[in-house]
């Protein structure tokens, strides 16, 4: 029972961390359409940030709040030089632009950084872990999931209560009938990308306090993952992606806790394979998004 | 009938033009991008240094200057199968593959048919050289060699129950499997095995898992690498579980020394370590001149190694060898003196005689632990996945 409730945590701290980043996906995507492969690299920029300010001897207080701020901005940059001039042209043509702009970052990352991966300062309290009722937590774990339901809140007070989050719940809903009601599409979309960079910038810290260190290629796991949790929450939809987030950290966790350890080398498609099974039942996610507009035929 | 002899005596000019060569075409197909490009980037650093190094003294043996043909493989397989061809049509007489023992298998075909002898950066997975033929060479200390090494360290101090994480994924990430063979001979248990896969990113759940025993294993061996290994070893730390944990080469980075108190208690093999006068350390003063800054991990000199490799066999061969002679002088190189270890190929398959260091982690520093020897009965054969 104490191993099942440990492992729970685990789900929970994971679970959490793939919700922030499929959240971070769905912000956008319910908004434009656009499925943005280069979350990732948002997530490595805020990753550098955390590792040049270790560097410069910058404390961790000051570097969480400047990571934040570059991936936030660099979303919002991202969004103006990159997908600004492709908004209105296929679904297919915004993808494949956010591929490029993945690849040419990395390559960026790669030649003006550097190929190999460069280790971040951490504090030590991070490392440690504490008991709880004869649970020992990790306190990157405790971290993970005070810091996911402060994002939760933060978002949902933001979407049902300010006027820019509004706009941007109208927008999702049908952006033509809000513009038409006055709400301006680029300070929308840019809103979208800056909570989309906030999040990963979150997503960010937490991935890099379990792994200490951050390369060009650190970003393309986690947006993979997020990709799974959007599609398995229901695209577009807030808190689908937060349901698809938590369950695919569950999945994960179970299976790699209580598998067999015969059938530990097929967990992954196991996993993969549970994810299918989910979208076979609802094929629309979890909680799919009201707009969503899918036709069966 | 003129014009024919004035043909036939200009082509003879060109090949004799050819055969005494000014320079020797080396190709190094590499990832220098991507995954692999952690390893590859260091090591082909070392590599220039050692060419530059023997040119600026007028070559090999004095005469024979080494061109690098550079292409990058982007950590990919098939496009080291094509940048190898590539390299192979511009008449290369050697061939560097990438690090891993994988993309180094994917050239196998074109390296086999072209007889061109090849050699892999980093590789040490012992299958390498013997699924790739004759002419595929390795350049670091095998996994086998590297677990009989750290096993019979942690037997010999009193360990007797270990624990493996491997990655069916790689070659190089089942050497944990080595280990479980080596501690099962020298008569300690395996406790329990576990699978994760390469870019994985938390391992809490294994971690709890281990922490759960009762008791703990005396050892806890994994050949996970960067950025794998400073999250296992971490969320291992967090989960509560404090056994001596023992890793292998590709955790050779700064990374590993910044962890802080989760790495305590960490002991890996590697190929080489800087002791004093050493040919490495001196390696490492020559690398901080030629680039204004500390080596910071020991691939930089396993590239040298690579030069120095090529350069002792071009002696054996002469100036004029073609690929097959190259070849066959790189097969009887013995003892050749490289920045980490002294290089024999005489008498192995490929996968050379080296040196294997122990180094433990202690407060962010590097301790020598050890250059122990391996028992050679006891090293398990090369497995093929």
């Amino acid at each position: 029972m104490e191993l099942f409730l440990q492992q729970t945590v685990n789900a929970f701290a994971l679970g959490g961390t793939y919700a922030l980043l499929a959240l971070g996906l769905a912000v956008v995507f319910s908004i434009m359409g656009l499925i943005n492969f280069a979350h990732g690299e948002l997530m490595t920029i805020a990753g550098y940030v955390l590792m040049y300010c270790g560097l410069a001897g910058i404390s961790f207080v000051f570097a969480v709040p400047l990571a934040l701020l570059a991936s936030t901005f660099a979303a919002v940059l991202m969004e103006r030089v990159a997908f600004r001039p492709v908004r209105n042209s296929s679904g297919a043509t915004m993808l494949v632009t956010s591929f490029a702009v993945a690849m040419i970052l990395q390559v960026i990352f790669q030649n003006f950084i550097s190929v190999r991966s460069q280790p971040v300062l951490l504090p030590e309290a991070l490392s440690g872990s504490i008991t709880i009722g004869g649970l020992v937590i990790g306190v990157n774990k405790l971290v993970a999931i005070i810091s996911t339901v402060i994002m939760l809140i933060f978002l949902d007070r933001f979407l049902s209560k300010q006027k820019y989050g509004i706009a941007m719940r109208a927008a999702a809903e049908d952006f033509a009938v809000a513009r038409l009601m006055g709400i301006r599409a680029n300070t929308v979309i840019a809103g979208a990308f800056a909570i989309s960079g906030l999040l990963a910038g979150v997503a960010a810290i937490l991935w890099v306090s379990q792994r200490a260190s951050v390369d060009p290629l650190m970003g393309f796991t986690p947006v993979l993952k997020a990709f799974i949790a959007a599609i398995l929450g229901g695209l577009g939809s807030l808190r689908g992606a937060v349901a698809g987030g938590f369950l695919l950290g569950f999945i994960e966790i179970y299976l790699a806790a209580f598998l067999p350890p015969a059938l530990q080398e097929f967990r992954d498609p196991i996993g993969l394979g549970l994810v299918v099974l989910v979208l076979l039942m609802r094929p629309n996610g979890l909680l799919p998004a009201a707009s969503l507009k899918a036709e069966k035929v | 009938m003129k014009k024919t002899l004035l043909m036939s005596s200009m082509l003879a000019m060109a090949v004799t033009g050819s055969a005494h060569a000014e320079t020797l075409k080396v190709g190094v197909a590499t990832a220098q991008t991507g995954a692999l490009a952690h390893y590859d980037g260091p090591v082909v650093e070392g590599l220039r240094m050692g060419v530059d190094e023997i040119n600026a003294a007028g070559g090999i043996g004095g005469t024979l200057k080494i061109e690098l043909v550079e292409k990058d493989v982007r950590s990919d397989a098939a496009q080291t199968a094509i940048a190898t061809q590539e390299l192979v049509d511009a008449g290369v007489k050697v061939l560097i593959l990438p690090c891993d023992a994988d993309p180094s298998l994917a050239a196998i075909s074109i390296v086999g048919s072209a007889q061109v002898p090849a050699i892999s950066t980093c590789a040490s997975s012992p299958t390498l050289p013997m699924i790739g033929g004759d002419y595929m060479f390795a350049n670091f200390p095998g996994d086998n060699v590297q677990a009989t090494v750290s096993a019979q360290w942690a037997y010999d101090q009193g360990m007797e129950t270990a624990y493996i994480v491997y990655s069916p994924d790689t070659q190089y990430t089942s050497m944990p499997l080595y280990f479980a063979d080596v501690m099962e001979t020298l008569g300690g248990e395996v406790v329990g095995k576990d699978t994760y896969t390469l870019g994985q990113q938390d391992f809490s759940a294994i971690s709890t898992r281990i922490a759960n025993m009762d008791p703990q294993p005396d050892v806890v061996m994994t050949s996970a690498y960067e950025p794998d290994f400073p999250s296992f070893i971490k969320a291992l730390r967090a989960a509560g579980v404090t056994s001596q944990v023992i890793g292998s080469d590709g955790i050779d980075s700064p990374t590993t020394f910044s962890i802080g108190p989760a790495a305590d208690r960490l002991v890996f093999t590697t190929a080489g370590h800087p002791t004093e006068n050493s040919p490495m350390a001196e390696f490492n003063a020559k690398y901080k001149e030629t680039y204004g800054e500390e080596s910071q991990t020991v691939f930089n000199a396993i590239g040298y190694d690579l030069a120095k490799v090529i350069e002792a066999a071009s002696l054996a061969a002469g100036p004029d060898a073609n690929s097959q002679e190259l070849r066959d002088a790189i097969a009887n190189l013995e003892n050749v003196q490289g920045a980490t270890s002294l290089i024999t190929y005489k008498g192995t398959n490929g996968m050379p005689v080296r040196e294997v260091t122990l180094i433990g982690v202690m407060d962010g520093e590097r301790q020598l632990i050890g250059q122990p020897s391996p028992n050679p009965d006891i090293i398990p054969a090369p497995r093929m996945q």
